[in-house]
C-alpha cells in the first residue's frame, strides 16, 4: 500500500537519485538488463510491496533501512542471471544472490553520499506476504518501483538524521 | 597459483571462481568471513588473496591488517561495495594491493584478476 500524501523526509529524498542510479547500474552490470523506473511514492505503512525482502540497515550521520522487495520469480531470475543456476523455489542460493544484489545497490548509493559517512549492515532476508520492516520512527519510507526483463520490483528506503 | 577467496556471499564466490577458472586458475580455497580466512591463511600457502570488505565475524579490513602482520608481500585485492574515497584510502594505508568496486562488469573483473594472477604466476 502506497500513498503520495504523507510527510516527506528531506534526508530520505536525498537518497532517491543515488538509489535509482545505483539500482539501474547494478542490474545492468551484474544481470545484463536495464530496469525502468515506473513509480515513486511515499509509503503509508512499513509492509514491502512483494513477498521477498532483502533488508539492509544504514548507520552513520544518517540511519535507516533500505529494502529490495521482489517476488519469488524475480528472486529466482536474479540467481539465474547472476550465476546461471536454475531454481524453482526460494532456497539459500536465491536468498544469497538477492542479498548480494541489495548489498551492491546500497553500497553504490552510499558511495554517492560520502558526506553522510554511512556504513551498511550485512543484508537479511525476510519472506512471506504482509511482513513488516523496521524504519526509524516518524519516517515515511519512499517506494521506488521498477520494471525489468525479469519482472517488477521495488526499492523501499527510509532515513533519519542522527 | 593458489588463491584464497574470501566473501560471505556464495554467489559472489561462484562468480569470482568462474572468472579465475577462465584464467586457468583452479586452486581456489574459499572462506566465508575474515576469521575463517585467517585460519586458512595460516594453515596454507597462497599466492594471492581476494577479499570482500563487509563480512560477519571479521571484516575484510581487519583481515587485511592481520595478513599484513604475517606477510607484507602477498597481493591482497579488495573486491567490495565500499567505494568512498575515505574507505579506499583506509584500505591503501592498511596495505591493500588493489581494489575493485562492486558492481563490476565481467570484463573488469577478468582484467583485474588477469593482471595479478599473470604477474604472480
Amino acid at each position: 500500500m502506497t500513498s503520495t500524501t504523507t510527510g516527506k523526509s528531506e534526508l530520505t529524498a536525498e537518497f532517491v537519485n543515488p538509489i535509482i542510479g545505483s539500482t539501474i547500474s547494478v542490474f545492468e552490470m551484474m544481470l545484463g538488463c536495464t530496469p525502468k523506473r515506473t513509480g515513486l511514492s511515499l509509503k503509508a505503512d512499513h509492509i514491502p510491496e512483494h513477498e521477498l525482502s532483502a533488508v539492509i540497515g544504514i548507520s552513520g550521520k544518517a540511519a535507516g533501512t533500505l529494502v529490495l522487495s521482489l517476488s519469488k520469480s524475480v528472486g529466482i531470475g536474479i540467481l539465474d542471471r547472476l550465476v546461471g543456476i536454475s531454481s524453482d523455489e526460494i532456497n539459500d542460493e536465491v536468498c544469497d544472490a538477492v542479498c548480494e544484489l541489495a548489498n551492491m545497490i546500497a553500497g553504490s548509493a552510499k558511495a554517492q553520499l560520502e558526506h553522510l559517512e554511512a556504513s551498511i549492515s550485512i543484508p537479511n532476508i525476510i519472506t512471506g506476504k504482509g511482513h513488516t520492516v523496521h524504519y526509524p520512527s516518524n519516517v515515511s519510507p519512499i517506494c521506488i518501483a521498477f520494471d525489468s526483463e525479469i519482472g517488477t520490483f521495488t526499492i523501499e528506503a527510509g532515513f533519519s538524521d542522527r | 597459483m593458489k588463491v584464497l577467496l574470501v566473501d560471505d556471499s556464495g554467489t559472489m564466490r561462484t562468480i569470482q571462481k568462474r572468472c579465475l577458472s577462465k584464467l586457468g586458475i583452479e586452486d581456489v580455497t574459499e572462506a566465508e568471513d575474515g576469521v575463517q580466512a585467517l585460519e586458512r591463511f595460516e594453515a596454507g600457502t597462497f599466492d594471492i588473496v581476494l577479499s570482500d570488505w563487509n563480512m560477519p565475524n571479521m571484516d575484510g579490513l581487519q583481515l587485511l591488517k592481520e595478513i599484513r602482520q604475517r606477510n607484507k608481500d602477498i597481493p591482497v585485492i579488495m573486491i567490495t561495495t565500499e567505494a568512498e574515497r575515505a574507505r579506499v584510502v583506509t584500505a591503501i594505508q592498511a596495505g591493500v594491493s588493489d581494489y575493485l568496486v562492486k558492481p563490476f562488469t565481467p570484463d573488469s573483473l577478468k582484467s583485474k584478476l588477469e593482471r595479478w594472477v599473470t604477474s604472480n604466476a
